[in-house]
């Protein structure tokens, strides 16, 4: 019996219907004579703007995962020949896509409708093959960007125009080709005007982390992630962060804690386990540990104050991309690690927790180099956790329930 | 009546289930190593028994008990729960108590600990999920090779020539195997060649831990002298070998049995 209890969020508990919502009407797009695009990066704002459906690539492998259908999906991907550890979001897409051309029976409410245009968003090298993959097989259009991570600082100014002039140059271009008319920016200030002000109120909720107790966790914020990001625009989002806003202040005020008694404050590093989150959760909670920040989560417009919309809204965009955010730049371990061991300050963090995704090499880059910079400077212990976000296989719980103990066991000694 | 009180640890590995129990005065009274099966509570209650009967006790003179291993959650008689990980640090470390670093190569897994004075694991890293570099590699290699874990170990001083072979996938290795056989290679050479590729395994762990002089060797494997050797030279480092490095985990566990009792 744990000596430890979740309490849950009411407001967490609005956003499965909205996200159900959201794949409801993409599902149903074609048939009210709608456009769909289907996106692996930011980008998609742009075609969100002219009136496409839009899907977003992890947000999808997320929504499929945690519906328990992700094995089916990858099991079909890799009987038409990718590869046991290629991306598990890229197989997710490649198996819906070969069910839907070969009748391969799989859950309806992952189907969607074949897009009319594939942006990819080639942050890694696997979004090329994601992108390569879908356009010989199923013969779609396809719009790459390149949003290269920046090694250093003098880098950006050089990648932001390389991306604003792909976005100018080519993305654009084709969405009015695609769509048959002129691109509408008024509607995409409208759209990044509701971003602003929703990533503003995400900001204040985000400040509750900081909190001890802290008032919710990052599985809390895992599950709010859509509307700042693959729900951008949409009229609920505002008014979803406000009341999650005003319920953590409810919280913070009576010193009530997302997972009592709060024992130990950890960071989580890499992409959320979206198939596995009520395990790790379950796990973490009968431990004590509450996991808070992270670098993948805050990559979303982490600086929503930035955005000027009187500005050059394309401009704009692409700086929440890398001057101003941390879409490109939280890649790359030498533009996070600055980041990282801040919070284990500002967040009176007990340890580091990095999820090494056996599909996804770039987000693992640097995890023993985090582990030992933080555990030299701030004397916190790490430990490296294997597992996928939503291929089961790659998940072996015994091992990681090992893990995540002898984390708290290393937490407990230097506590004392 | 007998006032002395007692400890034991009990280890529940993937392979060998190993109880130690120890007095007050941290002395080992009695252990035993034996198979563990496929039924965890069984070998545990077996190992048990088998340890109390060896010390000339009963259950109830037992005033602490700790699991650790793999099976830990399948010994519905101990008091708690502890990880390997830090078992294996305070056993080692108990036995030398210069050791800041050891190395473990378990059934299931390999990992390196570095302990703090008192023994308690500050940081570690284990392998991932293949098999390769753990003792279940090394078994599947000895039966491939047709000679038990300990005639592995004095054919491989008798080799001349060195054999590359992969650390990726056990699998993959035991096909390596039987082809150097098909070419023609000395069984001397492909037993050093698997203990030189566990090595390799293991100094990756190493070299992400940081060596922290001294070091200890603990787990089955290290009764294998080719093994150990072989890590040695990898490591370049000197290795610490208990007498009985098996039980390090269960020996751990109960001397962390004796001081949570001490605290309770």
């Amino acid at each position: 019996m744990s000596k430890h209890k979740t309490n849950r969020l009411k407001t967490t508990k609005l956003i499965g219907p909205m996200v159900d919502k959201h794949w409801a009407d993409l599902r149903t797009a074609k048939k009210r004579g709608e456009m769909v695009a289907w996106c692996s990066g930011p980008m998609f704002i742009f075609p969100y703007a002219m009136g496409m459906k839009c899907h977003f690539m992890a947000g999808y492998a997320a929504y499929a995962g945690g519906r328990g259908a992700a094995d089916d999906l990858l099991k079909i991907a890799e009987s038409e020949g990718d590869m046991l550890d290629t991306c598990s979001y890229h197989k997710a897409h490649m198996g819906m896509a070969m069910a839907i051309k070969k009748g391969i029976p799989v859950r309806e409410d992952v189907i969607l409708p074949m897009p009319d245009l594939l942006i990819t968003g080639r942050l890694c090298t696997e979004m090329s093959h994601y992108a390569e993959g879908l356009y010989r097989r199923m013969d779609i259009n396809v719009v790459g960007i390149d949003t290269p991570p920046p090694v250093n600082e003098s880098l950006i100014p050089n990648l932001e125009k390389y991306c604003e002039d792909q976005v100018r140059g080519s993305l654009i271009p084709r969405v009015e080709e695609i769509c048959g008319k002129s691109f509408d920016y008024d509607r995409l200030i409208e759209i990044m005007a509701i971003l602003k002000e929703t990533c503003i109120l995400r900001n204040e909720c985000w400040e509750y982390f900081k909190k001890i107790p802290s008032p919710w966790t990052l599985w809390d914020y895992g599950v709010s992630i859509a509307p700042v990001f693959y729900m951008m625009g949409s009229p609920d989002a505002v008014p979803y962060y406000t009341q999650l806003r005003d319920e953590l202040a409810e919280r913070a005020e009576k010193g009530i804690g997302a997972i009592e008694p709060e024992k130990y404050r950890v960071y989580w590093d890499g992409w959320l386990p979206w198939g596995f989150l009520g395990q790790f959760s379950r796990k973490m909670t009968d431990l004590g540990i509450v996991p808070l920040v992270g670098r993948y989560p805050w990559e979303f417009f982490p600086h929503p104050e930035t955005i000027d919309l009187n500005g050059d809204p394309i401009k704009e965009f692409v700086k929440q991309v890398y001057s101003n955010g941390g879409l490109a730049k939280q890649n790359l371990p030498n533009m996070s690690l600055p980041s990282i061991q801040k919070w284990v300050e500002e967040y009176s963090l007990d340890g580091l927790i990095m999820f090494s995704s056996k599909s996804c090499r770039m987000w693992n880059l640097g995890h023993p180099d985090f582990i030992k910079a933080i555990e030299k400077k701030h004397n916190i212990p790490g430990v490296v956790i294997e597992g996928d976000m939503v291929d089961s296989r790659m998940n072996s719980f015994g091992q990681i329930d090992t893990r995540l103990e002898a984390l708290a066991e290393m937490m407990a000694a230097r506590k004392k | 009546m007998n006032n002395i009180k007692y400890f034991a640890g009990i280890d529940i590995g993937s392979l060998f289930s190993k109880v130690v129990i120890i007095d007050e005065k941290s002395n080992i009274k009695a252990y035993s190593v034996l198979q563990s099966g496929a039924v965890y509570k069984g070998a545990a209650e077996t190992a048990m028994n088998n340890t109390l009967a060896k010390a000339g006790l009963s259950m109830g003179d037992i005033s602490y008990i700790i699991s650790t291993g793999y099976g830990r959650a399948r010994v519905p008689f101990a008091d708690s729960q502890v990880t390997e990980i830090s078992c294996h640090g305070r056993g080692a470390n108990f036995v030398f108590p210069e050791v800041r670093t050891i190395i473990d190569i378990g059934g299931q897994d390999s990992k390196v600990i570095e302990v703090n004075k008192e023994g308690k694991a500050v940081k570690f890293a284990m392998n991932d999920k293949c098999a390769a570099g753990t003792g279940r590699f090394l078994e599947v290699m000895a039966v491939s090779l047709g000679v038990d874990l300990g005639e592995m170990s004095t054919l491989a001083e008798k080799s001349k020539t060195d054999v590359e072979i992969s650390s990726m996938c056990t699998v993959f290795a035991e096909s390596e195997v039987i082809s150097l056989f098909a070419q023609g290679t000395e069984k001397a050479d492909i037993a050093l060649g698997v203990y030189r590729s566990i090595a390799r395994r293991v100094t990756g762990l190493f070299g992400q831990v940081g060596k922290k002089e001294k070091v200890a060797m603990t787990g089955g494997v290290a009764k294998s002298k080719g093994m150990v050797e072989a890590l040695e030279k990898s490591i370049k480092t000197t290795l610490m070998v208990p007498e009985e490095p098996q039980i390090m985990g269960a020996l751990g566990a109960a001397l962390i049995a004796r001081e949570k009792f001490a605290q309770a």
